[in-house]
């Protein structure tokens, strides 16, 4: 795709599949197109399309193959590890007009949605019947259930509800050849599939299998009854502990989300939630299921709070309030813009037996960079979130915070834990992966790629070890859902 | 040739130089590798059996979340190659919801290793979830870590006989509708005997009293053993599967045939079920073809 004539070419048989206003190529437009939220590495693409149908996805990735372009599919562009980047070009296939909720049926409590449709519309559109959509991502309001299966998302609820490949029944698929496949659970059908589960294996593929185009997602029913703490103590030590004494009694909170005071400081001065502004580290605990249950739980957490010194346990007193706190805590990435000039979030797993040595060692990692690190994370599930702060303008600070995230995410390895748990590797965590896997390990990964994709066209150079990059690399400011 | 390696080393060797393996039985790779506790997180070898496994969870106020019939009997391999459950599945899900790593010998002998023992990880593609239920025809696996879940503080299960399958799907309809959260919600009619809705609830204990108590405000009134599950399966272990609310329309073709159907889940066990077929045959093809290019493994 070298001359102008090709890309001229490339243009207009891209509009014949799917008309010239959903056809972009010039660098204006593509700009938007040249990173997700992951904005260290940016390329442009060399075309975007918008289709509007299966067919016409499918017309368009046989017309790529026949070039012999990559192909990248693309949700929302929330994603937070650079899976959507088109790092050699290659035409960028988004779904954002295919977002329809195609059906609700409450009897089989399931859902068919087309790919682009935004998470958080499922359980707008399931809450009459009593149901909701559990995985909910932090970028809920804009993230489409397409990027969610690719990246198999999680949520602060995920806890006791699992991630999105729990929910996810089945899917279509276009193949890198242009075939339409249908993965799993057909809408009408039952919930065992004969054969190998190919659905399961394509959660989590990071657009690298093919094009998903509709998805058949399982609802769940509502609880009846909730009960969200909010526990406030001096140090993340006994936060911590409080996590893990929960755990030990036999409770599966619906989320155990803990916040530092780095985080719960710019949090009251963005959204003055009437957060404490001396507490050393925050716990959300939210219970639900049926009202005498809850109230059975509710109080051993009080009490396990307490006896773990908590200077304040409060309780939610109404939807209102909880609403709010919840709110709060999925925009908090959003507050760390009064911090510091740039961020870069990290997404680490530790057992959860680990929380306190990880957190220790995040403050020491701290001390050494020089560089201040706030900490919002799922401590339910032992998946963290340091958001290591730096100023851009500053080259030094800039490596140090690289470095910083480099020490934090071999430190999860070492104890025995993951370099990501829901953000995925995308282009960013590359060389991680031979060090949390095996050569014969990353082999058998790439045998199930050929399944799907043996040409290596679609959404190519991610994930494996020895992908190209993208000539520009230099740290930018990261903006995060 | 059904092969009985010793260790896992040892089935390393056999399948590398093996042209075609039956089966594999692993009796002897029967470990506890690792239960933590405070990480609700266990590994274990795959030779051992269930009830042995949930034994040792047990030590620790734990379980894994599944009853497949004859847990005594079943190695914590064959319920993975095989995707096996039992009338919990309705609140705990199946086996792929609760399996986070493994070990797994390719044809080649090859061991790898997939996911890890943390409970939530994204870090490269899930194979996991492609081996179980893959009936050992892609790769034997020899490790499972599984995320576990507390033992439950209180369960009662109900029955309530019903006159005809109508008045059954009326009563399912019912609990549908209600504020009821079951964990087992069965329709069986076995060798004659009547027609028989089950409802199963778990939980905390007070829970599990206020639900009972609703239950029996519909009519569910003795309480019952869930053991009619493993006696059926023995001679009935193949299943058709429908969309839930296709259950009874399904069930009124059966005619006068014994079943256990899985209400909440729209899965029907019967003497005469034929295995479900495979869909993207093409695609299947090609999965058994790349991991196993020489066809060692039978499955």
């Amino acid at each position: 795709m070298n001359s102008k004539a090709d890309k001229k070419n490339l243009t207009r048989r891209l509009a014949e599949i799917v008309g010239e206003d959903a056809v972009l190529t010039d660098e204006r437009e593509l700009v938007v197109y040249e990173c997700d939220a992951y904005t260290l590495q940016k390329n442009l693409p060399t075309a975007v399309v918008l289709p509007r149908s299966t067919q016409e996805v499918a017309a368009v990735v046989r017309l790529c193959a026949g070039l012999d372009l990559p192909i990248i599919p693309r949700g929302a562009g929330t994603s937070l590890s650079g899976g959507v980047l088109a790092v050699d070009g290659g035409v960028i296939i988004a779904l954002t007009r295919m977002n329809r909720v195609l059906g609700i049926d409450p009897r089989n409590r399931r859902a068919l949605v087309e790919a682009g449709c935004v998470n958080a519309w499922i359980t707008r559109d399931a809450e009459e019947h009593g149901l909701f959509y559990a995985p909910d991502p932090s970028s809920q309001p804009a993230c489409t259930i397409g990027g969610n299966i690719a990246t198999n998302s999680g949520g602060p609820h995920t806890l006791k509800n699992g991630v999105t490949t729990n929910h996810v029944l089945g899917y279509e698929m276009v193949l890198p050849d242009g075939s339409i496949e249908w993965l799993g659970v057909e809408p009408d059908g039952g919930e065992e599939v004969g054969g190998y589960d190919l659905r399961g294996a394509g959660i989590g593929s990071e657009g690298m299998f093919g094009v998903i185009t509709r998805a058949l997602v399982r609802l769940t029913k509502a609880p009846s009854a909730f009960k969200t703490f909010l526990g406030v103590f001096d140090s993340v030590d006994q936060a911590s502990q409080t996590v893990s004494d929960i755990i030990a009694a036999g409770i599966v909170p619906a989320a155990l989300e803990m916040m530092d005071q780095l985080i719960t400081q710019a949090l009251e001065e963005a959204y003055h939630f009437g957060f404490p502004l001396d507490a050393g580290a925050v716990l959300i605990v939210e219970l639900d299921g049926l009202a005498k249950g809850v109230e059975q739980q509710a109080r051993l957490v009080d009490e396990i709070c307490r006896r773990n010194n908590a200077s304040e346990v409060r309780l939610a007193k109404d939807d209102a309030e909880r609403a709010a706190l919840w709110k709060c805590r999925k925009r908090a990435f959003g507050a760390i813009g009064r911090l510091s000039p740039n961020y870069v979030t990290q997404d680490g797993v530790v057992p959860r037996s680990r929380l306190p040595e990880i957190m220790r060692f995040i403050r020491s990692v701290s001390d050494k960079h020089r560089l201040r690190i706030p900490n919002v994370f799922h401590a339910g599930d032992g998946n963290i979130h340091p958001l290591i702060l730096y100023d851009e303008r500053d080259p030094d600070q800039v490596k140090r915070a690289l470095q910083a995230g480099d020490d934090i995410l071999s430190k999860c390895i070492e104890l025995g834990g993951s370099v990501t748990g829901e953000h995925g590797i995308g282009a960013e965590k590359i060389d991680f992966m031979s060090r949390q896997f095996a050569e014969d390990d990353l082999e058998a990964m790439q045998q199930l790629r050929r399944v799907f994709d043996p040409d290596k066209r679609c959404n190519p150079h991610k994930m494996f070890p020895g992908a190209k990059r993208c000539a520009e690399f230099a740290p930018k400011k990261q903006v995060v859902a | 040739m059904t092969l009985k390696p010793g260790s896992i080393s040892e089935l390393q060797e056999s399948l590398s130089q093996s042209r075609r393996v039956a089966g594999v039985s692993l009796e002897a790779v029967a470990q506890l590798i690792e239960h933590v506790p405070e990480d609700m997180t266990a590994t274990v070898q795959a030779g051992m059996s269930l009830a042995d496994f949930q034994a040792h969870l047990a030590k620790a106020g734990q379980w894994l979340p599944i009853d497949p019939p004859n847990p005594e009997a079943l190695t914590i391999g064959k319920l993975l190659a095989n995707n096996l459950n039992g009338p919990r599945r309705f609140g705990c899900g199946t086996i792929r919801d609760w399996v986070i790593g493994m070990a797994v010998v390719l044809p080649d002998g090859r061991v790898i290793r997939n996911g890890g023992k943390v409970v939530k990880n994204v870090a490269g593609f899930d194979l996991c979830r492609l081996f179980v239920g893959a009936r050992d025809t892609l790769g034997i696996i020899v490790e499972a870590t599984f995320k576990l879940s507390p033992l439950l503080e209180a369960e009662a299960h109900l029955a309530k006989p019903c006159e005809s399958l109508g008045q059954a799907e009326a009563l399912l309809d019912k609990i549908w509708d209600s504020d009821l959260q079951p964990t087992v919600l069965d329709l069986h009619r076995i060798d004659g005997e009547q027609l028989t809705l089950v409802a199963g609830f778990a939980g905390p204990s007070a829970d599990v009293e206020a639900q009972s108590g609703a239950a029996s405000a519909l009519g569910f009134a003795d309480e019952v053993s869930l053991d009619y599950d493993a006696r059926f399966r023995r001679t009935a272990s193949s299943f058709i599967s429908v969309a839930p609310g296709k259950l009874i329309s399904t069930l009124q073709d059966l005619g006068d045939e014994s079943f256990v159907a899985r209400a909440g889940n729209g899965v029907i066990y019967h003497t005469s079920a034929k295995p479900t077929e495979a869909p993207s045959l093409e695609l299947q093809q090609r999965v058994k073809e790349i991991f196993d290019p020489k066809g060692v493994l039978a499955g």
